[in-house]
């Protein structure tokens, strides 16, 4: 069925209306972003940390849908013993009104008694410096990998394999905006994860892209066509790829539990419109760019052309 | 180039070699995974407090009815002469039982250490199982103080040092500095009122956040300096800032990645070391204030240093430049065996030594190291010491050591702590403690869970799909799995946290696209012809390229981010490229020595029937 999508023009017009979707995906991603921004974790913005004992052990589960009923805002409960405990809480002006309702809750409650032992305010896990840090190390790996592709390929496929990674990472930071799904360390290495996955997708397709462009140096073919063959090529491939990472990712989704959830939501995403941008950003942006057979005549010399001219 | 039409029968004799080198890897990686299977445990080990009595040691029985008592159940209590250690049941709950025992026996020591499970012969390997990050297994929490108000005052008397520097240099005569109570002050008599401005304006130059009043008193003009609360308050944002960033790499040094550290409140700074088993060295490191200054020597004024040999020297008070010009600094040895630091400046410092020794071929220069300490009445104090004066044989440039260190430990502080940067504040730990884990042992099980599940599937389909060739897939991802732990727990800064393990996980999922990408290929080559043989051959052949580069980009990301990334960041860029390495090796190399194998047996047995 897909094959027959993909077969000469309707393929070609599969491929732009991919795209034209991604752009407006984009556009609505870099919009939900500027509206309403990113809902960054305690990893990120620092908040308040309540060290508090009870006077009698108490289940963490129990503690923490108490507390669930008295603090509307984010918190992260964690257990240092069977009576003592440690909350961490975004420092916003709501919460922290919020934050002494389950202060009183938990200290009145006769079955909890709590006592809290020290309330303080800790800076972010990650500084400033880190985060611009972090900005540049991406920015530095995407411009090394641009050189790398542009030198092994063709700078037009470098550029439709970098535009498909930032397509991918811009689409997976706008669904966590659009949903405000919290952002901690752990998306951020997902994201990383990302970086990895989309490259491998886009090289791969981009791969076959510029060796069937050797083999019909003839001229015969239109890129158009050289294009959709690599990409029925790979589909196999890419599907089958896709598909069993899904699934571990999947399996992370379903049986992980709630601090990987993030992970795994950036990582389900990521891997849908990673595959979904190999095909209509990294093998159709070079087309636009005027890709052909002619970027690789100079490049195969006698050598390589007896092997690739044998049957 | 048409080398594969010889290979039409290969011998198994060719790939002999390959075949060893490859049986090694893999063996050598698969023991190193061994330990995993035995995690370690955490045991209490009590002793007596030092300085207090044997006897305030409760006996074995007592400890344990009372860690019973209190909900933690003892799974076994052993009596070693001096010390008793106890294992928990659940050992996670460690941290709970050692903060119980402290408050119920003050005068006793707990230290919760770990001790392995393996086979003694995989100990003597030194062989351990991954570390287990803070949210798995729990570490230490230091909790230091930053002595904000001590780095105000330093910073106020280097600037009113560095403001006589200025008004010698620019021969503003009838300029006077004086030090007064909140600071220091510059009187400028009638006739000198207009070199006032230029001393000023140099000296806010240098300390942007200096407030200054100026004023009439009489005919004399007087300018003070202090801090007002706004550069007090900006000052202090900046210290702390540079005391979290010189942490931070004092404890990347200590090679933990995985550790976090976070401002708490206005002047504390709140560090989490996983896995560390003995944090004596990390305290050691961390709150280490050690700083370097290379100073000219006067004979006329000039402040006075005492000397590490003894007696006192006069120094120029402001250095020539200091430790935080230092790009890197190693430990070595001299010519007679002494330790000694190498040290590398950065552009600055090197202009200003080599402008400095090039004047002064021939004269003494004096290294001085500095460190606060607590003295008896347990107030933080500046002790300086002149480690080092030496006569500059030559014009001196961006590369030259410091000799005369006391001892190979000091040389290899001191070099650390250099590459590290100093701190401009002294700090000091107010809390120490174990904590427990963030994460329960259910999130490991489900972490766990995940993954057989992931792998199952992933196994079930390449089986289903290539049959034959899925079994191959299949032995070769086991491997892959096996190598990466393997790895993983030779390398020692890798610490594993959830995140990790999902990290692996996803490592798993991708590793079949090497298998898929190939296995695609041959049946390729299949479809155009060839035979069984050639096609395994063509189809690794063809593919190699793909994943080569595929992996190349993917590698050079991983890099980017371990060399410019931190803490989590960082952990994971090393399970990627690991995993990076350990795909291709199982998934290019040894399958292909599988699928090979497989066929030429199968071919052997049915002879020609392999060729159809």
């Amino acid at each position: 069925m897909l094959n027959y999508f993909l077969k000469g023009e309707k393929g070609t017009r599969l491929r732009f209306m991919g795209m034209l979707l991604s752009a407006i995906l984009v556009l609505l991603s870099v919009f939900t972003l500027a509206q309403k921004g990113l809902n960054f974790g305690l990893d990120f913005t620092g908040g308040y940390l309540t060290e508090f004992t009870t006077s009698q052990s108490v289940e963490l589960k129990e503690l923490q849908s108490f507390i669930a009923k008295n603090h509307n805002g984010e918190f992260e409960l964690t257990a240092q013993g069977n009576s003592h405990f440690q909350l961490r809480e975004a420092p916003s002006a709501s919460t922290t009104a919020n934050s002494l309702d389950w202060q009183s809750a938990v200290t009145q409650n006769d079955d909890i008694n709590a006592q809290v032992l020290s309330s303080a305010y800790i800076g972010s896990q990650v500084g400033d410096e880190l985060f611009d840090q972090g900005c540049l190390a991406m920015f530095a790996a995407m411009i090394a990998v641009m050189i790398y592709l542009a030198v092994r390929f063709e700078w037009r496929l470098a550029v439709g394999s970098v535009v498909a990674l930032v397509h991918d990472l811009i689409l997976v930071l706008g669904l966590f905006s659009l949903l405000q799904i919290e952002f901690n360390l752990t998306v951020l290495a997902s994201l990383l994860a990302i970086i990895g996955y989309s490259l491998n997708d886009s090289i791969i397709v981009g791969d076959r892209v510029r060796e069937l462009l050797r083999v019909q140096s003839n001229n015969v073919l239109t890129p158009a066509t050289i294009i959709n063959n690599a990409i029925k090529s790979t589909l196999t491939r890419t599907l089958i790829t896709s598909g069993t990472t899904l699934a571990t990712v999947a399996s992370v989704w379903l049986l992980a539990g709630a601090p990987l959830q993030g992970f795994a939501i950036a990582l389900f995403t990521g891997i849908v419109v990673g595959t979904f941008s190999s095909i209509c950003i990294a093998a159709t942006l070079p087309e636009l760019l005027g890709l052909s057979a002619k970027n690789y005549e100079v490049k195969v010399d006698a050598h390589t052309q007896t092997l690739l001219d044998m049957p | 180039m048409l080398s594969f039409k010889k290979d039409k029968k290969p011998s198994t004799a060719k790939f002999k070699l390959s075949y060893i080198a490859m049986l090694i890897v893999l063996v050598l990686l698969a023991i190193s995974a061994l330990p995993n299977l035995y995690p370690n445990k955490s045991w209490l080990h009590i002793s007596a407090a030092p300085h207090s009595e044997t006897q305030s040691l409760p006996s074995t029985k007592t400890l344990v009815t009372f860690l019973n008592k209190q909900g933690l159940e003892v799974e076994q209590g052993l009596d070693k002469q001096s010390t008793i250690n106890i294992l928990l049941n659940e050992p996670t709950k460690s941290a709970q039982a050692q903060a119980a025992i402290k408050a119920q026996y003050p005068n006793t020591q707990v230290k919760i250490v770990e001790h392995a499970t393996s086979p003694t012969w995989l100990q003597d390997f030194g062989l351990s199982p991954i570390k287990l990050g803070l949210d798995l297994n729990g570490g230490v929490l230091f909790v230091l103080d930053v002595d904000l108000d001590k780095a105000v005052d330093e910073q106020l008397v280097s600037a009113y040092q560095q403001a006589k520097s200025i008004i010698i240099k620019q021969k503003a005569h009838g300029v006077k500095a004086q030090q007064t109570q909140h600071g220091f002050e510059i009187n400028a008599l009638p006739n000198s009122t207009d070199k006032l401005t230029p001393v000023i304006e140099e000296l806010q130059s240098r300390f942007a956040n200096l407030a200054v009043v100026t004023s009439n008193n009489g005919s004399v003009k007087t300018a003070k300096f202090s801090y007002s609360e706004q550069g007090r308050s900006s000052f202090d944002k900046e210290v702390m800032g540079q005391t979290l960033t010189t942490l931070r790499s004092r404890i990347e040094e200590l090679g933990i990645t995985e550790a976090i550290t976070q401002q708490q409140g206005k002047h504390r700074i709140r560090i989490e070391l996983p896995g560390v088993q003995d944090p004596t060295e990390a305290k050691r490191i961390i709150g280490a204030t050690a700083s370097l200054g290379f100073y000219q020597l006067k004979e006329i004024g000039g402040q006075t240093f005492n000397m590490q040999s003894g007696g006192t020297i006069k120094l120029d008070p402001v250095p020539i430049f200091t430790g935080d010009h230092i790009n890197n600094a190693n430990i070595g040895r001299d010519d007679w065996g002494k330790p000694l630091v190498q040290l590398s400046l950065d552009g600055q410092g090197g202009d200003a030594m080599s402008a400095f020794s090039k004047a002064n071929i021939g004269k003494p220069m004096a290294t001085v190291y500095s460190e606060y300490s607590q003295n008896a009445k347990g107030e933080v104090v500046k002790k300086s010491e002149v480690i080092n004066v030496a006569n500059i044989a030559q014009h001196l440039s961006s590369r030259f050591s410091i000799t005369n260190m006391k001892s190979q430990q000091a040389a290899a502080d001191l070099a650390l702590l250099l590459r590290a940067g100093s701190l401009t504040a002294p700090v000091t730990i107010v809390h120490e403690q174990t904590i427990g884990p963030s994460l329960g042992s259910e999130n490991i099980s489900n972490g766990l869970a995940a993954l057989m599940l992931g792998m199952g599937i992933t196994l079930a389909f390449m089986a289903l799909w290539y049959r034959r060739l899925g079994l191959i897939a299949n032995v070769a991802l086991i491997l892959n799995l096996t190598s990466l732990v393997g790895l993983m727990s030779l390398l020692p800064g890798v610490v594993l946290t959830l995140p990790g393990i999902a990290g692996l996980v996803l490592t798993i999922g991708m590793a079949v696209d090497t298998n898929v990408i190939i296995f695609e290929r041959i049946k390729e080559e299949r479809r155009q012809g060839r035979a069984p043989y050639q096609a395994i051959q063509e189809g690794y052949k063809q593919a190699a390229n793909t994943i080569f580069d595929a992996n190349i980009t993917t590698m050079i990301t991983a890099l980017i981010l371990y060399g410019i990334g931190y803490g989590p960041v960082k952990g994971f860029a090393i399970t990627l490229a690991l995993g990076l390495l350990t795909s291709v090796f199982t998934g290019v190399y040894v399958s292909k020595i599988l699928s090979q194998t497989l066929y030429l047996k199968m071919g052997k047995k049915a002879g020609v029937k392999a060729h159809a």
